[in-house]
């Protein structure tokens, strides 16, 4: 009971060892924060990776060896059972897009990826990424009127009839300045020949006119046989091409303004045409060239993949790349991905899969998410275990502060001990006082820490804001991680983890002071001045 | 403070009552050398023969200093009868101290034995010599030696708060701060009962100090200049209580002092002078 009474009373009349839990309280705070921080980006990170990946892959390797995909799915269905919750078959082929800007065309390579829109989604979390709030409820590669995300300027039909009215304006009167130049011509002309030329040459000079495409269509031969209307003429403004929804890296820039302020700009949008060159399936392959109508955009957050992955319906791509068998018309595909129930077992899931698909018999790839992304995601493992690892450092070194001051203590309480053992306190017992002492020290540390920790982390993206304010200068740049917000996930194990360590540390710390306390003679404690 | 009654320890006070009732109950055996070599000084109106409740025999102890070993008890032979008031007395540096120390089991002779109510008490386990100096042996110092961070009540309480586990302390909490209520009104510092020591002149905390020595109900009190520190008026008043103690409650006490009049006043006298008795 005195040991309780005595460590209690010591917490709460010592407030110089108060000031040594000071730097446990900090680190307590400091781990918590960054493991919540670090767990928030791993936490988004996974969830990115693992929606993009799916969970398992069925990889050919050769971008159509993967032949009649039904086949491989029923085999996959029956090898893995009730833990296939869905698959989806797609082709991915390296391509290269063109989009115009200002009147130029711009290339860059992206990863072309044929998708199955009805399974698809399914599978991943593709469409949760799109900017079109329908088209997050239901992928269509048709382009949509209006609706798309607020960032967006105006896209759709909207923007793509403006577009094609404005072009044609701009084509109307470019051919408006042509003819009229042409009259001046003519008229220059007829004037200057109007000394010498006869009547009989202005019919000519008309059909002369008409060579030049601006007149009508008598006078084309093959044209009297066609039937006339837009039926075969495409019109811009009421039809589209195949859909293709792009990364939004591919086809905007974010920047800066001269406030500061994050701007993104983009270069194409939805309702522009683009158009995309990929192999076909040939050896050597030829290069396939076929515009299409950017119906989307897909913004994952992950660099990686927004800045690289277009999609394509499956079965355009399958069409134009004629990725059938010549004989029987079965089609084929690049992979499979495949989604697990949850709960199942990812790596047991994969090795059956890997020895139904044995590479003796099938030059297959068959991978985890976290096989694919593997160095990805032990990188973050382990800066986070390093963070840690300095972290306790710091704590640890708080321990040899607690561990100076508590030696104070004891000496400075040394004719108190020797009056517990007068009155017959054991050794042990005095030890217990010390060492009760370290850990309310370092429970009210670690408290304390958490307290702050975490009302750090719920107020986080407040506070990064604040010091913004204060210092002038961007904590957390939106151009760097494409979060717009500072992700921070609290897991009360890691907390409890972080608790017990800078507990242990504090009474780790008053060990050695304790002892001491424990071996002091009584009598000369108390003679003690 | 006639009319009150401090509890003894059951099995402790049948013994004593029957060393107190019949005279020749329980000889001693184990200790016929301090029968005779003690003679009781000045304690006419008590029994002759009583039972020798603490006794030291031939108990030698050295300090060091550095290289030098610094003799301090010499061989010194002291009982202290049951109901006794014995004082020891002797200038600075005679070992009066060492004595009552080692006495309590606060310190281990180099050689000889301390006897307690019949039993080796020296060469025990500190386990056990921690056990008697908790229920058997209360103790007073000069400088009273309060635990600054408790107040009287507190500090009253520390013996029983040592003696017994949190568990069982949590039990009989009632009853012990009921005693120990009863213990520092019967030193008259009931006004005092919150104060922390610091707050207390030396009377008050030396009276402090007597409760606590009371409280766990020891058989025996031993005092380590009590009055020391105090003037001669406050030292009185603590005398007074101490021999309050002696009397109505047959508490046996052994004091050590060196003030001669204070110690004659005591039922018997050890002088010591050198780390030696020296012959009343």
């Amino acid at each position: 009971m005195y040991k309780l009474l005595l460590s209690w009373r010591y917490l709460c009349t010592r407030y110089i060892a108060l000031a040594s839990i000071v730097s446990v309280t900090l680190g307590v705070a400091t781990l918590i924060i960054v493991n919540s921080v670090m767990e928030g980006f791993t936490v988004e990170m996974h969830k990115k990776l693992h929606g993009i990946l799916s969970d398992v892959v069925v990889e050919a390797m050769g971008w159509d060896n993967l032949v009649d995909p039904d086949w491989h799915m029923a085999e996959i269905k029956q090898t893995l059972g009730d833990d296939v919750v869905g698959m989806t078959a797609n082709v991915r082929v390296p391509a290269m897009i063109n989009y115009q800007v200002n009147g130029r065309w711009v290339p860059q390579q992206v990863m072309l990826i044929g998708i199955d829109d009805k399974t698809y989604a399914g599978v991943s979390d593709f469409s949760q990424y799109l900017l079109h709030p329908a088209n997050q409820d239901q992928l269509s590669f048709n382009l949509r009127a209006t609706g798309y995300d607020a960032r967006l300027p105006t896209s759709g039909w909207e923007y793509r009839r403006a577009k094609v009215e404005y072009e044609q304006a701009i084509e109307d009167e470019v051919q408006r300045i042509k003819a009229a130049r042409r009259v001046d011509l003519r008229q220059g002309e007829q004037s200057q020949a109007g000394h010498d030329a006869t009547p009989a040459a202005a019919p000519e000079a008309i059909a002369d006119e008409s060579a030049f495409g601006v007149a009508d269509a008598p006078i084309n031969p093959f044209a009297a046989g066609r039937p006339q209307g837009p039926v075969d003429v495409f019109d811009p403004a009421t039809e589209q091409h195949t859909g293709v929804v792009l990364g939004i890296s591919i086809c905007s820039t974010r920047f800066r303004d001269k406030d500061g302020q994050v701007k993104d700009y983009y270069l194409c949008r939805p309702g522009d045409d683009v158009k995309l060159t990929f192999p076909g399936t040939g050896v050597p392959p030829k290069m396939i060239s076929e515009t299409f109508t950017v119906v989307d955009l897909y913004e994952s957050k992950m660099s990686e993949y927004d800045a690289s992955f277009a999609f394509v319906p499956l079965s355009a791509l399958q069409n134009l790349r004629g990725m059938f068998d010549p004989l029987s018309g079965v089609p084929s595909v690049s992979s499979i991905q495949i989604k697990l129930r949850d709960g199942a077992n990812l790596n047991a899931c994969r090795d059956k899969l890997r020895e139904r698909f044995g590479v003796e018999n099938f030059a297959y790839r068959v991978q985890s998410w976290r096989d694919l992304q593997g160095p990805l995601l032990s990188a973050v493992q382990m800066e986070t275990t390093i963070l840690n690892i300095l972290l306790f450092l710091i704590i640890a070194v708080a321990g040899f502060g607690i561990l100076a001051t508590f030696f104070m203590i004891v000496v400075e309480k040394t004719r108190d001990i020797g009056v517990m053992k007068a009155l017959g306190a054991p050794s042990s017992g005095v030890m217990s006082i010390f060492l009760g002492y370290g850990l309310a020290l370092g429970l009210v540390g670690g408290g304390a820490g958490v307290v702050i920790g975490l009302l750090f982390v719920a107020n986080i993206n407040r506070i990064a804001a604040g010091l913004e304010w204060l210092t002038g200068r961007e904590v957390f740049d939106p151009t760097v991680y494409y979060f717009r917000e500072i992700p921070a996930i609290i897991d009360p194990i890691t907390v409890c983890w972080v608790v017990l360590g800078s507990v242990l540390i504090a009474v780790l710390a008053s060990v050695l002071p304790a002892l001491r306390a424990a071996r002091l003679h009584p009598v000369e404690a108390l003679r003690y001045e | 403070m006639s009319n009150t009654r401090i509890q003894p320890r059951e099995n402790a006070s049948a013994s004593r009552r029957a060393a107190g009732s019949s005279s020749v109950s329980a000889p001693r055996v184990d200790d016929p050398h301090s029968e005779t070599a003690i003679h009781p000084g000045g304690g006419a109106h008590k029994l002759a023969k009583r039972e020798v409740v603490l006794s030291a025999r031939q108990v030698h102890k050295s300090y060091k200093k550095g290289k030098h070993v610094i003799p301090v008890l010499r061989g010194v032979d002291f009982a202290a009868r049951q109901g006794d008031f014995t004082s020891i007395v002797g200038q600075s540096g005679s070992g009066k101290s060492t004595l009552l120390h080692l006495l309590g089991t606060l310190d281990s002779p180099d050689a000889g034995e301390i006897h307690f109510q019949g039993q080796r008490i020296d060469n025990l386990p500190s386990r056990e010599r921690d056990a008697y100096r908790n229920r058997s042996f209360g103790m007073i110092f000069q400088f009273y030696h309060l635990l600054p961070e408790c107040n009287t009540l507190e500090n009253v309480l520390m013996p029983m708060m040592i003696g017994a586990g949190v568990f069982k302390y949590w039990l009989g909490r009632k009853e012990y701060i009921e005693r120990a209520k009863h213990l520092i009104e019967l030193v008259g510092l009931s006004h005092r009962l919150t104060h922390k020591p610091r707050e207390l002149s030396g009377g008050e905390m030396q009276r402090t100090a007597i409760a606590r020595a009371l409280m766990a109900q020891p058989q025996l009190l031993l005092a380590d200049e009590p009055t020391g520190n105090l003037d001669q008026k406050t030292g009185r008043e603590i005398l007074e209580i101490l021999r309050t103690l002696n009397h109505e409650e047959r508490l046996t006490i052994v004091m050590v002092t060196h003030d001669l009049t204070i110690a004659s006043e005591a039922d018997q006298m050890v002088r010591l002078s050198e780390g030696l008795v020296e012959a009343a």
